[in-house]
């Protein structure tokens, strides 16, 4: 039995040693991530078939729960892990030819906490302890946005530290009502003793704690940080922040509500709450000539569906939008290391500048194309099965209400498919414009874009590579007492 | 043989296509040409097999099924030989432009994903193919560049509108019935409540008359067909369009069934009665505005949104009169706007790809097959009898007469005085008339143009003269739909009201041909003259001042012009300009105010807590 506590230990470890190894030599530096996500990613797959039998319940110290610190490896644990570990070595790889200024030390010793924050939040069982690995994951993602150096980074880095304070200090205040009710902060304990209390005095650390989370996970009209921050950071931490840190922004909400507070009533508030986003997403996106700020809205977009997916809470609905997110890091990410090598090449964000990108940078452009392909939901990209299973699960509700918001939903579908194919007529319809040399993006930049397209397609012809997994992390959201019992015994 | 095989063929060709065109060039073209061919021929032995096998399993549980019959047969051999037919007209017109990989790729997946679509037994891969169908169009259109871009646009926004609202029709099928097979739904369907059906037409309704340009949903054809390179114009208007029809004849009376679908709805408000009435707006409105146009290819694309009215005319009312009538003109309309075109293409592919009908005039001397091909497609598209659009239509007035709807019968009347008049400013412009100084050297279309012409001249005849060629198998769809047998014999078809006997015209025509060549033949000999000199009788005349093609019809234009504009396009475009308004309107809220970012989390969190506090919500 391998341990899972390894995939939080190993990253955050090396971060740490990152600068030891640069004592050594500068140039292994940036090898470590790589290094570090290949393990995470392996150990990942290997703990996938363990888990679906049973999940994995490490104690720290030797102390069981609820007293000590645990960590909860199930299901959508180790997805979101392996995910996390996915998306995290091919942008490590792209990093290799991508970052080649500014203190590179750094980025890759904060890359290297961010996604161990990441990986922390997923696992944890303690929801202080949340909150612990939740702010290296925000702080460290502060300090990438603001890696170029110049006056848009460093205005968005601020303006996301102050946001992201102020949701953390809802978090943190959130946390201490309940530690104050219940006199623990173990998630399966809390969950266990939160029908004891006054439905008043629980429902303002829930609300606090979601506003808080809400923040990471760009709810509207929580997400005003987004656009900024997504756009003025390097394209690699963008594809992280858009692909990773949001999606885990919105487990943390989902695991609140669904297993801590078990908060049934208040899901049809966050289906409508998902389509208004989903909505106000792909409208800014629809209105952007900054290629960037362009896919960081439609980022947006794509979580208010998932928010809606999930807010159904039938298994069909969570197996969709956990689907949903996966598809999105896949789509997304690639869409942003794409964009990265041609904002690269043709030295502006706007998407004008990419004319005849189509016969200058082809491969990047065809990534680009697949990866616009799937988010909109075209099949055979894995964006199509994963809106395919949300639209059933909304219809199979049989209520008219649901009908009518998944209209909404497929008329944000229909706004997201025309920014994205204008884009894809000015990569290959339009001719370039003075330099029309054919240069494509170095190889270990194309790495990562090939690999992403392996996967979408992959998944998107045969999406029963993951279903069973997905099924099964849905069903340990849905079924909160199975996780109350695996916890506490 | 069987279905995968064929899918295999029709995709494969398209991928190895474009990878014979990377590695070595020569050989593409005749491969194109080889594979899509090899195809129809395969097509052709498929004739009258009923299958069904699945031939996927890993989607989500769902088996992707493919099966055929007659109906899918029928459709998928007009697509193989229209295909094929395109592919080798496609030879020399693409030949010196950029990126003709790419062009045979997507033409060819076009192809291949429209006989996925006919061929799919269940509605995912319906669905699937017929995305892979609307990117792969999509992709054509935009490829002229310049104003194409906004025709590729227009077209794949209704394209997703109409697939999301058929996402949503089939989903909910299988949220009720839990399986999207094709034959199963056709059996559990029916026994719907009339709400839940009218539901379905609606949303599968949205889906199919966008395909098949019914109005109002029209708006992406004309610019569509204008823009998209003319050799890839045989594709999407003979049965890419019409693959709404068969999206039609699939809904209407493959699952839900005649029984159930007819007379469904309240008092006149019956869903084929308003199916039938836009049928007929559209046939009226879009030959008016046809008739206004002086660019050859929105003239043919304003002219097959009309002949699409005749379709859904023809399969509105459940007759099996009138089901033969509208699947046959779906046959025959793809055959002759195929065909016109190609006329078209090779004018242009001579003249620089001037398309203006007022520049163009005389050709009939210079490329006499192409004149030949677009004379043979005008008297297909007015339904001249001996011409295949003469049987199709004379069915479909027959039905519509039968069943007592004098007045879209008049409409359809109207439709066809209006296609005269513009088929008649088509052919002239192009053909007759004087020829322009600077096309007095132009060339004979190549024979990869001539003969997909010739051969479609033929059919045209071949249809029209022997019709019952076509209509047997059309017939046997008919019963399949669980319709009473016609009558039909070779060249011709019986019904309670007088009988269509083609071969009594044929003789009476070659009879009058005869005696009119003999008149001829006894009469003096004719004196060919200068074409100046029957204009001006003699007198010298400045050459290129007299052109009289230009503001042809110039009393009826003004006359009709105020009221037949294309006002849904128009209302569309402004509906975009709000859309574009309302979004720049909504991102206004992203202030790039720090305070006002940390004022919206607040405040939702205080919303959360009052309204809790005052009415206890959750």
């Amino acid at each position: 039995m391998v341990n899972p506590v390894l995939l939080i230990a190993v990253p955050l470890g090396l971060a740490f040693a990152l600068p030891l190894f640069g004592l050594i030599s500068k140039r292994i530096v940036k090898y470590i991530p790589v290094v570090a996500f290949i393990f995470n990613f392996a150990l990942a797959l290997r703990l996938i078939p363990d888990v679906l039998k049973q999940a994995i319940v490490v104690e720290i110290g030797g102390f069981p729960p609820p007293f000590g610190i645990n960590l909860v490896a199930g299901p959508v644990g180790v997805l979101f892990s392996a995910l996390i570990a996915l998306a995290g070595l091919l942008v490590a790889v792209y990093a290799l030819a991508y970052i080649t200024e500014g203190p590179k030390e750094k980025y890759h010793m904060l890359y290297l906490l961010l996604l161990a924050g990441a990986t922390g939040v997923v696992l944890t069982g303690d929801i202080f302890n949340l909150f612990v690995f939740f702010e290296i994951l925000c702080i460290s993602s502060y300090a990438l946005v603001a890696y170029i150096g110049d006056r848009a980074g460093i205005e968005s880095a601020i303006k996301y530290l102050i946001q992201g304070a102020v949701g953390s200090s809802f978090l943190l205040i959130g946390i201490g009502l309940l530690y104050g009710l219940f006199g623990t902060l173990n998630m399966a304990d809390l969950a266990q003793q939160i029908e004891s209390a006054s439905s008043i005095s629980v429902f303002v650390p829930m609300v606090l704690i979601i506003t808080g989370l809400g923040v990471e996970a760009a709810i509207f009209p929580l997400n005003a940080w987004l656009p900024d921050a997504h756009s003025s950071a390097p394209s690699s931490i963008s594809a992280i922040l858009s692909g990773i840190a949001i999606e885990v922004g919105l487990y943390a909400v989902v695991r609140v509500l669904f297993t801590i507070f078990g908060a049934t009533n208040m899901f049809m508030f966050f289906a409508f709450l998902g389509v208004l986003t989903l909505l106000i997403g792909e409208m800014c996106a629809f209105a952007q000539n900054n290629i960037k700020r362009m896919l960081a809205y439609s980022s947006i977009g794509q979580m208010g569906l998932i928010v809606f997916a999930m807010a159904i809470a039938t298994s069909y609905a969570l197996t969709g939008g956990l689907f949903q997110l996966v598809s999105h890091t896949l789509g997304k990410g690639l869409l942003f290391l794409t964009a990265g090598y041609m904002i690269y090449r043709s030295g502006s964000m706007e998407i004008s500048a990419f004319e005849g990108m189509g016969k200058r940078m082809p491969l990047t452009s065809l990534a680009f194309t697949i990866g616009a392909f799937s988010l909109v939901g075209l099949p055979p990209f894995v964006g199509f099965p994963s809106k395919f299973l949300i639209v059933r699960a909304a219809l199979a509700k049989e209520e008219i209400l649901f009908t009518v918001l998944i209209g909404l939903v497929l008329l944000g579908t229909v706004i997201e498919g025309a920014y994205f194919f204008r884009v894809v007529q000015v990569l290959y319809f339009k001719k370039a414009n003075g330099n029309s040399e054919r240069k494509d993006a170095p190889v270990a930049g194309l790495i990562p874009m090939v690999v992403f397209v392996a996967f979408i397609l992959v998944m998107g012809i045969y999406p029963q590579l993951v279903i069973e997994v997905l099924n099964s992390a849905a069903s340990e959201l849905l079924h909160r007492m199975e996780y109350i019992r695996s916890v506490l015994g | 043989m069987s279905l995968e095989l064929l899918l295999i063929v029709a995709f494969g060709g398209a991928l190895l296509s474009y990878l014979f065109g990377k590695i070595c060039p020569q050989i593409r073209d005749p491969f194109a040409v080889i594979s899509s061919v090899a195809l129809a021929v395969m097509m052709a032995f498929l004739y009258g097999k009923t299958m069904e096998s699945p031939f996927y399993f890993g989607f989500l549980g769902l088996p992707l099924i493919l099966r055929t019959n007659m109906l899918a047969w029928f459709f998928a051999m007009a697509i193989s030989i229209l295909g094929a037919l395109s592919v080798i007209f496609s030879w020399d017109y693409v030949k010196d432009r950029e990126r003709t990989d790419f062009y045979y790729l997507m033409l060819l997946l076009a192809n291949a994903s429209m006989l996925g679509i006919v061929f799919a037994g269940d509605f995912v891969s319906f669905f699937v193919f017929w995305e892979i169908m609307s990117w792969s169009t999509f992709l054509l259109i935009s490829y002229n560049r310049g104003r194409a871009l906004g025709a590729g646009m227009k077209y794949i926004i209704m394209s997703i509108v109409g697939s999301v609202s058929m996402l949503i029709g089939m989903l909910s099928l299988y949220a009720i019935y839990g399986t999207l097979h094709i034959a199963t739904l056709s059996k559990l369907v029916p026994s719907a409540s009339s709400g839940y059906l009218l539901f379905l037409f609606i949303l599968f309704g949205i889906a199919f008359a966008i395909k098949n340009a019914l109005m109002p949903l029209h708006t992406w054809l004309p610019d569509a067909y204008a823009e998209s390179p003319t050799s890839f114009n045989g594709v999407l208007s003979g049965m890419l369009t019409r693959m709404g029809m068969y999206g039609f004849l699939l809904i209407i009376y493959v699952i839900v069934g005649a029984a159930r679908a007819l007379n469904l709805g309240p008092g006149i408000f019956k869903f084929n009665y308003i199916l039938a009435w836009l049928g007929a707006i559209t046939i009226v409105v879009s030959t008016f505005i046809a008739l206004l146009q002086n660019d050859a290819k929105q003239l043919l694309g304003w002219s097959a949104i009309g002949q699409g009215g005749y379709m859904i005319l023809g399969i509105a009312f459940g007759t099996s009169l009138g089901l033969a009538g509208g699947i046959f003109h779906t046959l025959n309309h793809a055959v002759y706007i195929v065909l016109l075109f190609m006329s078209v293409g090779a004018v242009q592919y001579r003249t620089g790809g001037q398309r203006d009908l007022d520049s163009l005039g005389g050709l009939i001397k210079r490329m006499p097959v192409s004149f030949i091909g677009a004379l043979l497609g005008i008297s297909g598209l007015i339904g001249i009898p001996l011409t295949n659009g003469f049987v199709s239509k004379w069915l479909i007035y027959k039905t519509l007469i039968l069943e007592g709807h004098p007045f879209l019968a008049f409409a359809a009347l109207i439709g066809t005085w209006g296609c005269i008049l513009y088929c008649y400013k088509f052919v002239h412009h192009i053909f007759l008339g004087q020829l322009p100084e600077k096309y007095k050297m132009v060339a004979r279309a190549p024979f990869s143009m001539q003969l997909p012409m010739i051969i479609l001249s033929l059919v045209i005849l071949l249809f029209g003269i022997l019709p019952g060629i076509p209509l047997k198998v059309i017939n046997t769809i008919g019963t399949s739909f669980g319709f009473q047998s016609l009558n039909v014999t070779t060249w011709g078809i019986a019904s309670e009201t007088g009988t269509l006997n083609t071969i009594n015209i044929f003789a009476a025509v070659v009879a009058a041909c005869v005696i009119v060549w003999l008149i001829f033949k006894a009469g003096p000999k004719a004196v060919p003259v200068a074409q100046e000199d029957t204009y001006a009788a003699g007198a010298a005349i400045p050459k290129d001042r007299y052109h009289y093609t230009v503001d042809f019809y110039n009393p009826l234009y003004r006359m009709i012009s105020p009221y037949f504009k294309d006002f849904i396009g128009g209302f569309c475009i402004k509906l975009a300009g709000w859309t574009q308004n309302v979004c720049h309107g909504i991102r206004q809220m992203y202030t790039g105010y720090i305070g006002h970012y940390v004022m919206y989390i607040v405040l939702f969190l205080a919303l959360l807590i009052f309204v809790q506090l005052k009415w206890s919500l959750w």
